[in-house]
């Protein structure tokens, strides 16, 4: 039994101090992870794993070898002339660029859950422009964090104990310091660590742009909010957390679902970004960035792997073995029935779109590479089981603040359970 | 009644983990819920043995109401799940998981299983 020290990938945190304690093929402890690290190192024997390749043969799932399956998916997709392939953000690296690969081959269309979560602010920054930050500078230097419609505390567990509770290198004092403002509709578990000095903004639910624009007013003409407050935030904690805003040595502002997954969002993030330029544009001290908070652990690394070999950080069309201009993204594809079969790699959509979208999707044929059941899983024609990366295969992992991680294989996959990598490799070399 | 839907994502009720490490009945339990404040449970007339049915221009669903007084009242949040989406949609391209009109009324009728939810979708 040998003890190691491991990067978790149970969140986009992918923290890297982790200890286990293993014999080789079996995971016997892991100290230092919170609960959704902690439930990722289980899956590994979990009595939902994909154990075997399947195909669905009259309505229902039969196991099968991974012949057969690699066969059925081949023959699925070379019948196909407009593939679509989804997921990625759960996959190393390199799966992500044999996704890429995959879709260039069969001159498919491949985005990634970015899209519909942090792609978002990406996107935005084209035109605004980007301040980021990384968890290193957090920890040593940040004394003012803002978690803008993000529950950290039960989204991203440990990023509360590394940001807020930690003493930096180049500051001696830690919380003391440092404050933090939550900004939400919901009285949510991140607001449990809040002390006297921090500032809680319980906004009206969907008024956020209504916040932004009037800090931004307030930027440029100061005494401009109006006296009984802007979207259910009072007066005064507006002008205490502009004062923050402008005084501190270095801020953060951490953004969630909260704000990419609203009505507007595109309206709001550009604001956003928008408002952290003016308020850059005034600091005296210090500066202000922004850090997004996605959820899976390397869906940052499809928009990294994407805009190196494309120059395009999602929705990738192929045409004639080309990359071709499209305004369409997954949504689009889906819901337009713009497809003819799908690969789903790593995610569960049937689960997380929208009722409408999943009937679609599943209505043609769906290809799944994936380790653990899901509701998709349920709906797949071909379901070809992956390791799970991280524990039993490496590769290059991206954080959620744009830092690339390398990830090692822990313990051996169960028999006949080949990385994503593999699988992806196995079907272009099956249909060129 | 009229309340505002947001969909979140919450340790306790983790699609991920039921997924993961549960089975069809946890899935229910844990997924098909909503968390509602307790000024909106009474005017809803809501008891023990009754369920929520909430519904908008995109669907319908009945789940299982838990309370929580730190929830704003006209507020409803539900965990991200393939229930939550039964109400959530699209609108003008864009995916729409908060803030999220819908109208909310006591039911007897029964909470589907996810068997009985995938059976509508599966060709």
């Amino acid at each position: 039994m040998v003890s190691k020290r491991v990067t978790c990938t149970g969140c986009s945190l992918l923290c890297d101090d982790i200890i286990i304690r293993t014999d080789g093929l079996y995971i016997d402890e892991v100290i230092g992870a919170c609960l959704k690290g902690k439930e990722k190192f289980d899956c590994t024997t979990g009595q939902n794993r994909i154990l075997s390749p399947m195909i669905r043969k009259n309505s229902e799932l039969e196991k099968t070898s991974l012949e057969n399956a690699i066969k059925k998916a081949i023959e699925i997709i070379a019948n196909s002339s407009k593939p679509i392939l989804y997921g990625f953000s759960t996959v190393n690296c390199q799966a992500q660029l044999m996704g890429i690969e995959l879709a260039k081959c069969v001159n498919g269309f491949i985005d990634s859950n970015s899209i519909i979560c942090h792609g978002k602010v990406m996107n935005a920054a084209k035109q605004t422009g980007m301040t980021l930050s990384t968890i290193s500078e957090v920890i040593n230097k940040t004394d003012l964090l803002i978690f803008w419609g993000a529950n950290v505390a039960e989204s991203i567990p440990r990023l509360l104990n590394k940001a807020l509770f930690s003493r930096g290198k180049f500051r001696m004092t830690g919380r003391e310091i440092k404050t933090i403002v939550i900004i939400d509709p919901a009285k949510t578990a991140s607001f449990n660590v809040m002390g006297v000095r921090d500032i809680a903004l319980q906004v009206e639910p969907g008024k956020d742009i209504e916040l932004i624009r009037a800090l931004k007013e307030e930027c440029c003409s100061p005494n401009s909010i109006p006296s009984n407050g802007v979207a259910g935030a009072d007066k005064e904690d507006l002008k205490r957390l502009l004062i923050q805003l402008t005084n501190v040595e270095n801020g953060v502002i951490f953004i969630g679902q909260g704000i990419v997954g609203s009505s507007r969002s595109s309206e709001v993030i550009k604001e956003l970004l928008e408002l952290i330029q003016m308020i850059n544009a005034q600091q005296q001290k210090g500066r202000m960035s922004l850090m997004m908070l996605g959820g899976h652990y390397n869906m940052v690394g499809f928009d990294h792997v994407a805009l190196s070999t494309y120059g395009k950080n999602h929705s990738l069309q192929f045409s004639d073995n080309e990359l071709v201009e499209t305004s369409d993204t997954i949504v689009s594809k889906i819901n337009n029935g713009d497809f003819d079969c799908s690969i789903i790699v790593g995610s569960d959509p049937v689960s997380h779109l929208p009722w409408t979208l999943s009937k679609k999707l599943v209505s043609k044929p769906l290809i799944l590479i994936d380790n653990k059941k899901s509701a998709t899983f349920n709906c797949a024609h071909v379901v070809i089981p992956s390791t799970i990366t991280g524990i039993e295969s490496g590769g290059l992992g991206y954080r959620l603040d744009h830092v690339p991680v390398e990830l090692y294989k822990i313990v051996n996959p169960p028999e006949h359970i080949i990385s994503d990598e593999e699988i992806l490799l196995k079907l272009i070399n099956g249909l060129k | 009644m009229d309340l505002v839907l947001n969909t979140v994502r919450m340790v306790d009720y983790d699609q991920v983990k039921e997924y993961s490490c549960g089975d069809e009945n946890s899935l229910k339990e844990n997924l098909a819920i909503c968390i509602l404040n307790p000024e909106d449970i009474k005017k809803l007339n809501l008891t023990p043995s009754l369920n929520l049915k909430l519904a908008n221009q995109y669907g319908e669903v009945v789940v299982k109401v838990k309370e929580n007084k730190d929830i704003p009242s006209g507020t409803v949040l539900m965990p991200v799940s393939i229930w939550a989406n039964l109400i959530t949609g699209i609108d003008d391209e864009q995916l729409i998981f908060k803030n999220i009109k819908v109208s909310a009324e006591a039911t007897r009728d029964a909470i589907l299983t996810i068997k009985e939810l995938l059976n509508k979708i599966i060709p």
